[in-house]
């Protein structure tokens, strides 16, 4: 393979690992790298064979330019599946990342069970609310079959408005949590790295 | 950071030696760019007549990529009389004061190291 056919088919290897970023980021590193390639051809009169090697496969390349993108994107997010899987990709990292990722699911799990609950109860208007017998609450949610005397269901019609509301803050909440933790956890990756080594 | 590998090949020492370069590859990047801006190739180049720290030549552009993306250094491309554009890194004001910090923490941690290890480097035999 000629020189130039060598270092287009890494430059096109690259841009394909470096799938998930932005057209602008991605174009923007293959041309610096591919400026780096000419530049040390000329200043070094070395092959490109022996340049690429330096330069390690593309696919270690684009690696380390996505790893810590994930983070980084997800703790600007208010999306769940991208905090998710920025809470994910932490969890890998350490036991700090494996707390946050389960107080996520906890939570999301929790919002959304409490808003769709709300949602149902319209549909299933006798068979979902909050029950209470004797003062003490011994139902919640959506029941089948559906409890009768003594037990007798408290919050009629405004469990919708009380589940919706509640479910969307808890949600909410969890999506704040995460965020503050995956920035956190950046801030805190930057500094370990000159305090380890020192 | 990358994500550490397992390598069972490389022996530990090995390892560690590179862990210790790789940690401080950010603060000697951030301070390659002290007295201006340098394009890529020339911050390798750098490094290598200042520190003797010699990288594989992948590593410093995805570190460049991200102090940029943390606010500590910015680029430009700039027309070369080689005839193709280059990306000029220069830091930020945050950049310069992170880098302050960075290497009074260092030299701080370094000296009591040194102090400690001196012993350590100035014995022959290993003491039972």
């Amino acid at each position: 393979m000629i020189a130039e056919q060598q270092i287009d088919s890494y430059l096109a290897a690259l841009r394909a690992q470096l799938g998930p970023m932005t057209l602008k980021d991605r174009e923007e590193i293959v041309r610096e790298i591919s400026a780096h390639i000419r530049d040390s051809a000329e200043q070094t009169g070395a092959d490109v064979e022996v340049i690429l090697a330096r330069l390690g496969s593309a696919a270690d390349l684009a690696a380390q330019y996505r790893d810590g993108l994930l983070i980084r994107n997800a703790s600007r997010s208010i999306s769940p599946l991208k905090l998710m899987r920025g809470a994910l990709r932490l969890a890998t990292k350490g036991v700090f990342g494996v707390f946050v990722f389960f107080v996520g699911l906890f939570g999301y799990a929790m919002g959304g069970g409490m808003a769709l609950s709300g949602m149902i109860k319209p549909i299933f208007p006798a068979h979902t609310g909050m029950w209470v017998r004797d003062g003490r609450l011994v139902a919640f949610g959506t029941q089948f079959p559906h409890l009768g005397p003594p037990a007798h269901e408290v919050l009629g019609l405004w469990y919708v408005p009380i589940m919706l509301t509640a479910g969307s803050l808890t949600l909410l909440l969890t999506s704040f949590l995460i965020r503050t933790a995956l920035r956190t956890s950046q801030k805190w990756q930057s500094k370990l790295q000159v305090h380890v080594v020192a | 950071m990358a994500k550490p590998r397992i390598q069972p090949l490389e022996s530990e020492p090995d390892r560690w030696e590179a862990q210790l370069r790789k940690g401080a590859l950010e603060m000697a990047a951030l301070a390659s760019l002290w007295h201006g801006r340098l394009y890529g190739l020339e911050i390798l180049r750098f490094l290598e007549t200042h520190s003797r720290l010699v990288l594989a030549e992948g590593t410093i552009y995805p570190i460049l990529n991200r102090l940029k993306a943390e606010g500590l250094l910015t680029s430009e491309w700039v027309e070369a009389e080689a005839g193709h554009p280059r990306k000029y890194y220069s830091l930020t004001e945050s950049g310069r004061s992170r880098l302050r910090e960075m290497a009074s923490a260092w030299a701080g941690f370094a000296a009591g190291l040194s102090r400690l290890l001196e012993p350590v480097l100035e014995t022959e035999e290993i003491p039972q």
